[in-house]
């Protein structure tokens, strides 16, 4: 909301001494933010920010009220205006509760136009003259007062007016030249022919106010925010008045906008008042919100007291009175958000200043919660990889359909994770799997020259299931391009399938995880969090006793398949061994080579052997005799 | 004496000094000792026939000359043999040696996301208060990211335009704050919540606004909630908390500051800026001049709030606050794009995330 300081001042004339950083604090304070200030014209002007549930506040009235009452200096008080009421020149009826009240009035235009003073004022607040008297005034009214107004050419309507819930199918011209198509939730003012309006959001062409136009017809009335927020909503029409009117306009100011309206247009050109007459009466008030002095402490902080509270209270317009439990406010007509009792007391910090809250630490009143088991998991997954050279990242959590398919399967349809309204195609549905979207960031930064992508994400993947996407906690993980290559000691080669399963093991995983080929030596693996192992409870395990007496190892070279499984021969090996003295048994080398027969490959077979007493070399070669039985009886050959 | 020896001996005599410079190495020099003083056909064994065959009368000068031939190509032969070996030494040093300033090998590093990072950081600072950690699923439902904060059912952020909803569940949506998971936390604890003596808890997540993706506008973003409920729980204790809590993350000297605002899910509800943390508070383009820069909006629970859980807005109060993880992120590191969050380039991850 654009406030011009001038016009502030004319409703509060104690902020003309300010000057307008001074002007921004006190607003900030009272939790009216200023985004910007612009000098238009000679004249500074805020751009005020204001919370959706202060309509009373968008209007330079309504923040001189504000004003007002944390300064305590007083309001320059409404014009009276002296408009005498008689009998309605046109019936009017009002047939839903959400518009209690309607005032009006019917003027014969004279001569004369929008007075520079008023243009100023809206070429300030951004608004275009229109040099239509009765449309300028109203403009001016709303911004200045806060309550929205409407002017009907009265030529053009045809006898009375009805405030009613439009027929289903209805249509309405509105201003901006659109047909409209009613349902039976939206408010309409309507005539004989039909509706003409659209209540608290846009008037109708058919009777709008143009050059020619002789005799005015004013609406100053209020109409029911929710109904006014849901037909902005429906007709995407979001104007000044739907937006007043929709964070709840003050209905004690219908007859008061309208008195101003005709003032302003007798004023401005010479315009004749006909009649004036309302319809309906403003609401109830709202009833009594009690406060407790315990109430208002706790919130405070401190024994801010009633006294303060009655004070404050009255500054904003509320009528209090005191009881026996506290006090109880009457909140003024134009605050339509104080409800309950904590609003009250907000009210009273807000006036005497945020910047006043004592500050201090909550007590602790029970044992704090540890950090929970899966939590401290992805934390320390994320912590380990992050050592081992590997970037986190973070990916959106909707993808494209055709890029899931490969990795979610048939099990997890797409259908059930499908956004009812995504961004575009691509951005579609929940992840089935994490690893489309790691392959694409690794592609890219491989296109952007990067030798070698290590690339890591903890995020959830999403299952269909019939209650609705179920989420996985997950980790992939991909690799590829060259390693090494970058310094005199590190030869360079490429990232392979095996690195990949090395890393897996680092990480504990208790079964080997598929290894998906992304590309071009671009490797992933993907595994569920929950698949983690846990560390173990204890912070120190227990005690293994290790032999202090020398290990001897052993190498055997075997020729075998080149598709023999290394599972096989390292199991049938092993079990030919002393469990109680193997240490270690591994293929330490793998020797492909021409010159060996022809489909065979050679593996190094090292064994480690160890025990509580000094190992005699006869024994272990009897071992090592043994494993090589064990492994020729799969085909294994001692190689040459 | 000359004149007794053969010219060819006298000419390799005088080449010898040269041909001994010549040898590079050891090799060479064996070759140079064998055509030389070998045992045969050398020079030397040449010359030792010669003394045999010669007259009597001669052998004495020639065995005089010879002997200091001999001599001298021995000499020669030594000591170049000791240059050698040392030379050849030197350099089995230095070919096991290496120019210390050559670039090394270096561990590879990596690094944790810069925001995970962030929300890693704020985790730290409100453990010692007792805080632990809350997860919620991101596909909440309505009644979860709305109807139990307070939130009117006809209010603007539910609708489609700002809020991705599940095609085959329309009660169904991508959270669009960290909010819901007090929801859940309060419904779960609050049988238990006098046994335990209130709750305090800070929950860190990813959320979805159906935003298009621009320099400051992404679908998809990350928020951290944090919320406390006990007895007689007021506004002080959300100052005090969060003064704490923002000292640490920006340093002891971080003043903070309220100002009144409003969200559905709070009351009294309020915005929370802290001291520029770039320019000390002098002023500078991140604080735009005034020093300050809004960081969180917080406020005590809406009786509502607590109400929808089943705990009684009577007996307990509680304060909440939510913070914007890339909004704190591009402002502590002045990142002109919120996209360079999403997307992942490692020369961004490397110098933005690091390990703690």
């Amino acid at each position: 909301m654009l406030i011009e300081r001038q016009s502030l001042a004319q409703e509060i004339p104690a902020v003309a001494g300010q000057e307008t950083r001074q002007l921004c604090e006190i607003l900030a304070a009272l939790g009216f933010p200023v985004d910007g200030v612009s000098t238009t014209e000679g004249t500074d002007v805020l751009d005020v920010d204001i919370t959706a549930n202060r309509g009373d506040a968008m209007s330079h009235r309504g923040m001189a009220r504000e004003v007002a009452a944390k300064l305590q200096q007083p309001l320059t008080p409404l014009p009276d205006e002296g408009v005498n009421e008689g009998a309605a020149l046109v019936e009017v009826r009002l047939e839903s509760p959400a518009c209690p009240i309607y005032a009006t009035a019917i003027l014969e235009l004279g001569g004369g136009e929008t007075p520079e003073a008023a243009q100023h004022f809206l070429r300030c607040m951004e608004a275009t003259p229109k040099r239509l008297a009765a449309v300028d005034a109203s403009n001016e009214l709303l911004l200045r007062y806060g309550h929205p107004t409407h002017a009907f050419d009265a030529d053009k309507i045809r006898g009375a007016l009805r405030v009613r819930w439009a027929q289903a199918q209805e249509t309405l011209v509105t201003l901006d030249g659109l047909t409209r198509t009613l349902t039976s939730q939206d408010l309409v003012i309507a005539d004989e022919s039909g509706p003409i309006a659209l209540a608290g959001v846009m008037g109708g062409d058919s009777t709008k106010v143009t050059a020619e136009t002789r005799r005015v017809l004013l609406e100053s009335a209020w109409f029911d925010p929710k109904t006014v927020r849901a037909m902005a909503r429906r007709h995407s029409l979001h104007t000044d008045a739907s937006h007043r009117f929709g964070r709840g306009a003050d209905p004690a100011m219908a007859r008061v906008a309208r008195d101003l309206l005709v003032a302003r247009l007798q004023a401005w050109c010479g315009a004749k008042l006909q009649g004036a007459w309302t319809a309906g009466a403003v609401p109830q008030a709202q009833s009594p919100i009690p406060l407790s002095e315990g109430l208002l402490n706790r919130i405070a902080g401190e024994a801010l007291g009633l006294d303060l509270a009655e004070a404050s209270l009255v500054r904003l317009g509320c009528q209090v009175a005191r009881d026996a439990q506290g006090l109880r406010a009457v909140p003024p007509s134009w605050r339509h958000d104080l409800t309950i009792p904590e609003d009250l007391a907000e009210e009273v910090l807000r006036l005497r200043g945020y910047e006043h809250i004592p500050s201090t630490l909550p007590p602790l009143e029970g044992p704090p919660e540890h950090l929970a088991p899966a939590y401290l998991q992805k934390q320390r997954v994320a912590r380990r990889l992050a050592q081992l050279g590997f970037h986190q990242t973070v990916t959106y959590g909707f993808i494209s359909p055709e890029v899931d398919a490969p990795f979610s399967g048939p099990a997890n349809p797409v259908e059930g994770r499908t956004l009812a309204n995504p961004l575009g195609y691509e951005y579609s549905v929940l992840r089935g799997s994490l690893l489309p979207s790691l392959q694409a960031t690794a592609e890219q930064n491989l296109r952007q020259g990067a030798r070698q992508v290590r690339l890591f994400e903890l995020a959830p993947a999403y299952v269909s299931s019939p209650a609705g996407p179920v989420e996985r906690a997950t980790l992939a993980v991909v690799w590829g391009g060259i390693l090494g290559g970058e310094d005199y000691l590190s030869p360079a080669r490429a990232v392979l399938e095996a690195d990949l399963t090395g890393l897996a093991k680092d990480l504990n995983l208790p079964a080997r995880p598929p290894v998906h080929r992304l590309g071009e030596g671009l490797f992933g693996i993907e595994v569920a969090v929950a698949d983690l192992p846990l560390p173990q409870d204890r912070i120190i395990p227990s005690f293994r006793a290790f032999s202090r007496f020398p290990s001897v190892e052993r190498d055997l070279s075997l020729l075998v398949d080149l598709d023999h499984s290394y599972e096989a021969l390292h199991g049938a090996m092993a079990a030919a061994l002393p469990g109680d003295c193997l240490q270690d048994l591994r293929c330490v080398d793998v020797f492909r080579h021409k010159n060996l027969p022809e489909g065979r490959q050679a593996w190094l077979m090292r064994m480690r052997f160890q025990a509580d007493r000094t190992l005699v070399g006869e024994e272990v070669d009897g071992w090592v005799a043994s494993a090589l039985a064990a492994a020729e009886s799969l085909g294994a050959k001692l190689r040459a | 004496m000359d004149q007794l020896l053969p010219t060819e001996i006298i000419e390799a005599g005088g080449a010898f000094p040269e041909a001994l410079a010549a040898c590079g190495d050891l090799d060479a020099l064996l070759r140079l000792k064998g055509a030389y003083i070998g045992r045969e056909g050398s020079h030397a064994a040449r010359l030792m026939d010669l003394l045999k065959t010669a007259p009597k009368e001669q052998k004495r000068d020639l065995g005089a000359a010879i002997n200091a031939l001999k001599q001298q190509w021995e000499e020669g032969l030594k000591a170049r043999q000791a240059e050698l070996e040392t030379a050849k030494k030197t350099r089995a040093a230095q070919a096991s040696q290496w120019d210390p300033t050559l670039p090394p090998p270096v561990p590879v590093r990596g690094a944790l996301h810069p925001l995970n990072r962030l929300m890693d950081r704020l985790v730290d600072v409100f453990r010692p208060l007792g805080f632990h950690v809350e997860e919620g699923p991101e596909v909440e439902t309505e009644a979860h990211n709305f109807d139990g904060l307070n939130i009117p059912e006809d209010h603007p952020a539910k609708a489609s335009s700002d809020t991705f909803y599940l095609a085959a569940h329309p009660e169904l949506l991508l959270r669009t704050h960290t909010s819901p998971v007090q929801v859940r936390t309060l419904l779960r604890v609050a049988p238990e919540l006098a046994k335990r003596g209130g709750i305090r808890f800070l929950a860190p997540g990813r959320v979805y606004r159906k935003d298009e993706i621009d320099p400051t506008h992404s679908p998809m973003f990350h928020q951290v909630e944090g919320m406390l409920v006990g007895h007689g729980i007021g506004m002080q204790h959300l100052k005090g908390t969060l003064e704490y809590a923002l000292r640490a993350l920006f340093g002891p000297h971080t003043e903070i500051r309220l100002r009144p605002s409003y969200f559905p899910f709070v009351e009294p509800g309020c915005e929370v800026d802290v001291s520029c943390p770039l320019c000390a508070a002098k002023g500078c383009r991140v604080c735009k001049g005034s020093g300050w820069v809004e960081i969180l909006g917080a406020g005590l629970i809406h009786p509502n709030v607590l109400a929808y859980a089943g705990i009684d807005p009577a007996e307990w109060s509680g304060w909440a606050f939510g913070m914007g993880v890339e909004r704190m992120a591009m402002m502590l590191s002045q990142t002109p794009d919120l996209r360079l969050f999403f997307e992942n380039d490692q020369r961004f991850l490397q110098a933005m995330g690091g390990l703690d």
